[in-house]
């Protein structure tokens, strides 16, 4: 079958990493919009919050798309990474690469999984944090702590150093690629992960700073 | 001309089944004006005369336009030099003293056949699954029966360019031969020859790369650059839109 055929294709995988890749992506700038409102005040944040969650359906539904779509990126991710392994990867005797900036594509399959392992800290200490207790107050307690907003802040880092491989690859993939626009898309490349690097990691760093102490 | 000393390290293998090991030589008087292949000459009679084994590469026209020679010059395909193939490398590129390690190319899908030599079919088998035109073509066409603007013109050069030399799939990280097949698929689907079998070529012409147990594209873009012929990424972005648009509307 047309659709089989095309899952199991070389490029067939890649345009799925590709299509989930955006979709989180997308997923990310709605988080950012939301979260952007903890640097107006803890009223704000909560009140945002509290209206987000008084629509169960809709946080369910939106929940267990993101959460398949994490399932199909990471999976696949991991396997493709396993299968061009295969391929003896030390393979020559001296290894040059000729790409000058290589280190976010060579790392991707790694950075990967430390951003799923941020996931799963993050969706444990928040989604399913401490009941009764507002969440406001769970953000200010938990991102104040030196080592959990660290924690936080090197998760942004290498979330940023992921995306300013994978934004470009997605388009590239999609096949976007023109004289016309590739200045543009690589200059969105650097400009984007580094506007959530700023948003997202501003976060811990205003309550570790005391900036936050009256949040 | 100066001259320059080298300490050679090559890959020496007997068959694809046998072990192979680096092995070191020492050549000394090698003069700055001579090719890359030159070089490997002067060792091989050398090694003639000494009653042993010469070294084993392809090459064909040593004019840098059949695509037959290539090695993995310390870690680059083709060597240091930009946009050039082996056989166009010469060793001015050098200084008396360095240390060159000469690989084969290496890949699942390349069995090695002896010392440099290795078994490139992989490729023509993906050229063979739909490469080509077969529409029967009669007699020469009038010259502007088919208008063919002059930029696609310009890109399906480009595309085909392309040597098949197989440095792309050497270079890449994950042995995938995105950039030549994307650069014969390129080539035939800007054309209006090619637009009849333009689905079915995309679909066969990837089911054989993966087939042939080529790696996946991670957009790593080191074939893009050790390409002896500069083919550009950008085809590999059109591959991705003709397989994608044949997988939703073709078989």
């Amino acid at each position: 079958m047309w659709f089989i055929r095309f899952v199991t294709s070389s490029i067939g995988k890649k345009l799925i990493m590709g299509t989930t890749g955006l979709l989180l992506f997308l997923f990310l700038c709605t988080h950012a919009a939301g979260n952007a409102t903890i640097y107006m005040s803890s009223e704000v944040f909560q009140s945002y919050a509290d209206e987000l969650h008084s629509h169960p359906l809709i946080v369910m539904v939106f929940s267990l798309v993101i959460f398949v779509l994490f399932v199909v990126h990471a999976g696949l991710g991991i396997f493709l990474f396993l299968e061009n392994r295969r391929d003896p990867g030390c393979r020559y005797a001296v290894n040059t690469r000729v790409v000058s900036n290589s280190l976010a594509s060579r790392t991707m399959p790694y950075s990967g999984l430390f951003i799923l392992l941020f996931v799963l800290v993050h969706v444990f200490g928040f989604t399913f944090g401490p009941e009764h207790v507002p969440i406001s107050e769970t953000v200010k307690v938990m991102l104040s702590g030196f080592f959990y907003g660290l924690f936080y802040i090197i998760s942004f880092i290498i979330l940023a150093i992921h995306l300013s491989h994978g934004f470009w690859s997605m388009l590239q993939t999609f096949g976007l690629n023109h004289p016309r626009y590739n200045v543009l898309i690589a200059r969105l490349t650097y400009i984007l992960p580094a506007f959530f690097l700023l948003l997202f990691g501003g976060i811990p760093l205003y309550f570790m700073s005391g900036a936050g102490a009256s949040f | 001309m100066s001259s320059i000393d080298l300490t050679l390290q090559i890959w020496r293998q007997k068959n694809n089944d046998s072990l192979g090991h680096l092995e070191t030589y020492f050549l000394q008087g090698i003069h700055t004006d001579m090719s890359f292949l030159e070089m490997l000459d002067v060792l091989n009679e050398k090694l003639t005369k000494e009653g042993k084994d010469p070294v084993t590469f392809d090459h064909d026209c040593r004019e840098g336009i059949c695509g037959m020679c290539g090695a993995v010059v310390n870690g680059v395909a083709h060597g240091p030099e930009k946009e050039i193939t082996l056989c166009q490398l010469h060793m001015r590129n050098f200084r008396s003293g360095d240390t060159l390690v000469i690989e084969p190319f290496r890949s699942k899908a390349f069995p090695i056949r002896k010392d440099l030599m290795v078994d490139r079919s992989a490729l023509d088998r993906i050229i063979q699954s739909g490469g080509y035109v077969s529409v029967n073509t009669g007699g020469t066409p009038d010259g502007n029966s088919l208008p063919i603007p002059s930029s696609v013109a310009e890109l399906a050069m480009d595309a085909a360019a392309c040597i098949g030399c197989g440095a792309c799939v050497a270079s890449c990280p994950n042995g995938a031969a995105m950039l030549f097949t994307s650069a014969k698929i390129s080539q035939l689907c800007l054309l209006p020859q090619g637009q009849p079998e333009r689905k079915r070529r995309a679909l066969a012409m990837v089911e054989t790369m993966d087939k042939e147990g080529f790696g996946n594209c991670t957009n790593f873009r080191e074939c893009e650059a050790v390409c002896p012929k500069s083919i550009s990424i950008r085809n590999i972005a059109r591959l991705n839109r003709e397989f994608l648009v044949a997988s939703l509307l073709e078989g």
